[in-house]
């Protein structure tokens, strides 16, 4: 076979089309080296192997050039008009809620830490949601917990079936699956309370950290706080307690984080015309933060377990303590990305869905 | 709740240099929060939050107390002044009053009558006062009572003594089927529950700690009022102004536990000021029905217990000293453990030594606390709780990855919603007390929202496609003892494509969790709804997980030869022949133990052509051996 023959065809071919043809041509079934391969019949059986090798060593010829060739002249302007400036081809996207990142988020800030996430019943009895967690039946305490009841008859001791006004329910249940601590729970789930209104939906998402074992104290809650305030709102964030009062600790928190649009107060503490420059050169307003009340922000309740609690949980109050709080995913989602419509969240608007 | 009071009215009560900024800032860090301060006149008003454990600092001199300490530990000096309140003299017994409170529904009962009332306005400072923290000014008898309760943190009462007639105050229970009639003139119809004072002759004159009555209430020509305290019991209050809606400033305070040693100094103070600005004058007896005066109360705390829930070292000198500053009377210290008496105002609110502790820490300063993230230890997470996680977020990003977009629902939803996607209303669980018929029932089935979910984005993009993992509840019936509702998670997944779309994306959840379903296997196809060209289905996320594998079975790649064979199909034709769907040539196909897969290459009119692909793992198949096994479908 006349080897420029072939070097010429296939260099000279111009586009794909014409390449493939020679491809058929050459390499395929009814080709020429298929047509060379079955005239090996006719060939002294000494010679077959050579020959055979050979036609092998031609195909192999080939396909290289027509390979080459398929590079060279796929890089050449093709005769189809072309824009390398448009998109690409579009791949879908889809979304994930912008609750569903959150929990993930939180989920693997606390698991570095050992915390392990749980999931208990969004539909409780009274004695999950208040009795266990020191709040009697009549404490006005529950007033600030307003409760979504079921139509249901009332269990005997555990009183009426609930929708769960908060997270804390899960307290009392790990603390009595676990039988004994130590106790390092994340407990996310849906809570439910009947308000509804800018601020409010009737259904929204908290995340419990709750850790018990020998000799917890304030300063462990203090760096647990700082930990997660930094991992989630970023680098810097300061944490401060304040006092506060629920049932189911004592001492009680409210936990607040430095405002980080305003940068905080120790940003807010700088007196812009002393350092020569003007409010928006130092990126922060010397007067007023529209975000935040002089520098902080509100997080959420928190405090040491109430003895009362741990005792109803099973545990020793004498021998372990603990720590435990409940924020609400909507309010961190709100602080750190601004996301302030919380009626959008369960809307299912495509338009707000699609943009996570 | 949130209290009101003014700058200058607060150093009335305590002599300080601090800035009102400074008493927000330091009130906040260490006690009550004082969320704002806004400028009026030459005042300040504070707006403090006051927790429902802590209604003493709901006052005047509540504040004062824990200024005073707080001050101090930041290095402003404070101190509280000597304010007296005298003792009513000159008690003449010229006017009859009686009160009685048989059934102890009270705590403590105080009360006097005053002659010789003149109304009028009240001097400026108490209407500047009054009116900077949102109380209305009337005239000085009104306004005396509504100071001297934010003074004090005591709700008082003044009633008309000639319009009450009998001078006689029965406290009783009411009767069913008794009626009053407030003073904003609204009528309420009484139960047995709630606690009232009538004049003798059973008419009502009073709704005990939530509002006084029409036909007592004082009017421009009173001359002489009975002034009547009375310590409430919170439970009771509690039920009838939550029963009656009726909020009162009054009522938030009676309904929390108001200390019922401050009764007599209420009356005291209200006693000084009607003296003073209504020039009136005692006419009667003092009342005092205390029947249980209140006992000390005593705490005991082991001295390294406060460090060692802090978790930094006190010295005891440092909290003995910050408990006293709050009134707490050191009363042993004995063998490390020391006893406090608990000031009558905070009797209420601390009982054991955790609260103790949180007195302690909070004035010592939580900023100077350390900030120690405890050791970390292994607990293991349930297997089946880690799945349930697992398994939803790699579902959620395969379902994101093919284009869909994840919506979170309500979990509760109406009955029209249940009643058009064809479900039975009496299978779900019911809310009692819900705010809308919107999200009146707990859903058992993730499709009614998602349906809505797609009708109301209708128009909003050309193509929906979108996916929920939720829980459904279950109600559960039995015979004896109540249960809770079965919660399970369900995957809900609705498009408005076209069913080979939709079929393609379930299929590829399945093939992304290697579960083999369909025709023909151990495990059914879910089935899939269509409605007015939107498709939807619903699985259990348990069933996923229990029957996912995360690394399929491994096939040895082999060197043998595949034999590929196209057929085409005539699906309209006679089925006793040749099958004539999808489903019934791949049953057939499969009957070889030869077939590796097959693959559709096209559908043209009722003419469906497949491609075969057969193989054997040990030897190289001839094509005619394939050719013989799909002749057998």
């Amino acid at each position: 076979m006349d080897s420029k023959k072939y070097k010429v065809e296939i260099n000279s071919a111009k586009n794909l089309v014409e390449l493939s043809k020679l491809e058929i041509k050459y390499l395929g079934r009814n080709g020429l080296i298929n047509e060379l391969l079955s005239k090996i019949k006719d060939i002294p059986n000494e010679e077959k192997r050579e020959y055979g090798q050979k036609v092998n060593e031609l195909k192999t010829e080939i396909k290289k050039y027509i390979e080459i060739r398929k590079l060279v002249v796929g890089k050449e302007k093709s005769d189809v008009f072309f824009d390398k400036t448009m998109p690409g081809k579009a791949y879908p996207k889809g979304s994930l809620h912008i609750v569903s990142l959150a929990i993930e988020e939180i989920t693997k800030i606390f698991e570095k830490i050992g915390f392990i996430r749980v999931s208990y019943p969004e539909v409780d009895w009274e004695y999950g949601a208040f009795e266990s967690l020191n709040m009697p039946a009549n404490h006005p305490a529950r007033d600030d917990v307003e409760t979504s009841f079921i139509d249901a008859p009332a269990h005997q001791k555990l009183g009426k079936m609930v929708l769960t006004p908060h997270t804390s329910n899960g307290q009392n249940r790990e603390m009595k699956r676990v039988g004994k601590p130590p106790i390092r729970m994340i407990n996310i789930s849906k809570c439910y309370r009947p308000n509804w209104d800018a601020t409010h939906t009737p259904m929204f998402h908290q995340f419990e950290g709750l850790c018990v074992d020998k000799d917890i104290t304030i300063a462990n809650l203090k760096g647990t706080l700082d930990y997660f305030a930094e991992k989630y709102f970023g680098q810097g964030t300061k944490t401060r307690l304040r006092p506060h009062h629920f049932q189911f600790t004592e001492p009680s928190f409210e936990v607040d984080i430095s405002c980080n649009v305003c940068g905080g107060p120790s940003a807010r503490s700088l007196d812009a015309s002393s350092l020569r420059m003007t409010p928006t050169d130092v990126g922060v307003s010397t007067k007023k933060c529209k975000v935040c009340k002089s520098g902080w922000l509100e997080l959420g309740g928190t405090g040491m377990v109430h003895p009362n609690v741990l005792k109803e949980g099973g545990i020793d109050s004498e021998k372990y303590s603990g720590w435990a709080f409940g924020f609400g995913i909507e309010r961190v989602i709100m602080m750190k990305y601004r996301l302030d419509d919380i009626r959008n969240y369960y809307g299912g608007d495509i338009r707000f869905l699609e943009q996570f | 709740m949130n209290i009101k009071i003014t700058h200058n009215w607060l150093l009335e009560y305590l002599d300080t240099k601090a800035t009102p900024e400074e008493i927000q800032k330091y009130l906040s860090l260490c006690g009550p929060s004082v969320e704002s301060i806004t400028k009026s006149g030459d005042d300040y008003i504070y707006d403090i939050e006051v927790t429902s454990n802590r209604i003493d600092t709901a006052s005047v001199i509540g504040i004062a107390r824990e200024a005073n300490v707080i001050l101090n530990r930041f290095g402003i000096n404070s101190k509280l002044k000597n304010v007296i309140i005298p003792k009513p003299t000159n008690l003449k017994k010229l006017l009859p009053l009686k009160i009685t409170d048989d059934e102890k529904l009270c705590f403590r009962v105080v009360s006097v009558v005053m002659d010789n009332v003149i109304t009028k306005n009240s001097p400026q400072y108490i209407k500047d006062r009054l009116e900077a923290i949102g109380i209305r000014s009337l005239n000085n008898i009104i306004d005396i009572t509504n100071y001297v309760m934010i003074e004090y943190g005591h709700p008082t009462h003044v009633m008309d003594y000639d319009r009450i007639k009998t001078g006689k105050l029965i406290i009783r229970r009411a009767k069913k089927g008794e009626t009053s009639v407030t003073l904003d003139g609204k009528k309420h119809n009484l139960s047995e529950q709630d606690v009232i004072a009538d004049d003798g002759t059973g008419r009502i004159v009073d709704l005990l700690g939530i509002m006084g009555c029409e036909n007592s209430v004082v009017t421009p020509d009173t001359k002489r009022v009975i002034l009547f305290i009375e310590s409430n019991n919170p439970h009771v209050i509690r039920n009838t102004s939550m029963k009656l809606g009726i909020r009162t400033v009054a009522a938030t305070y009676d309904d929390k536990q108001v200390d019922s040693e401050l009764t007599g100094i209420a009356l005291n103070r209200l006693i000084q000021l009607f003296e003073e600005l209504a020039e009136a004058k005692i006419a009667s007896k003092l009342i005092d029905i205390y029947h249980e005066p209140k006992k000390n109360k005593s705490v005991s705390i082991e001295e390294s217990d406060i460090g060692k829930l802090m978790g930094i070292k006190i010295p005891k000198k440092e909290s003995v000293e910050i408990l006293s500053n709050l009134g707490f009377k050191l009363l042993s210290d004995k063998n490390q453990t020391l006893m406090f008496q608990v000031p009558s105002y905070r009797s209420h609110d601390i009982d054991i030594k955790e609260d103790l502790i949180e007195e302690v820490a909070r004035v010592y300063g939580y900023q100077n606390i350390p900030s120690v993230l405890q050791p970390a230890v292994y607990v293991e997470q349930p297997k089946e709780m880690e799945d349930l996680f697992i398994f939803q977020n790699k579902i959620k990003l395969f379902l994101k990855h093919l284009g869909l977009n994840e919506v979170i629902n309500y979990s509760m939803i109406s009955k029209n919603m249940i009643e058009d996607s064809g479900l039975k209303v009496e299978d779900h669980l019911r809310l009692s007390n819900s705010i809308s018929e919107d999200i009146e029932y707990l859903r058992i089935s993730l499709l009614p929202s998602l349906t809505k979910n797609m009708e109301e984005n209708k128009g909003r993009r050309e193509t929906l496609k979108l996916f929920e993992i939720g829980k459904i509840y279950i109600p559960v019936e039995t015979g004896h003892a109540p249960s809770l509702p079965t919660e399970t998670y369900r995957l809900g997944i609705a498009v408005n494509t076209d069913y080979a779309d939709f079929k393609g994306i379930v299929e590829a959840v399945y093939r992304e969790l290697n579960i083999v379903v369909g025709a023909g296997r151990d495990l059914p196809f879910p089935e899939i709804i269509e409605k007015l060209g939107i498709f939807t289905t619903e699985i259990d996320l348990q069933f996923l997980i229990d029957n996912c594998q995360l690394v399929p079975k491994y096939i040895p790649i082999h060197p043998y030869a595949i034999i590929k064979l196209d057929k085409t199909f005539n699906l309209t034709g006679d089925s006793r022949i040749a099958p004539t769907t999808y489903a019934e040539i791949e049953q057939k196909a499969f009957k070889s133990k030869l077939l590796q897969k097959i693959e559709v290459i096209t559908l043209y009119q009722n003419k469906l052509t497949l491609r075969f692909y057969y193989s054997s793992p040990d030897r190289n198949i001839t094509e005619e051996e394939a050719k013989k096994e799909l002749e057998k479908i």
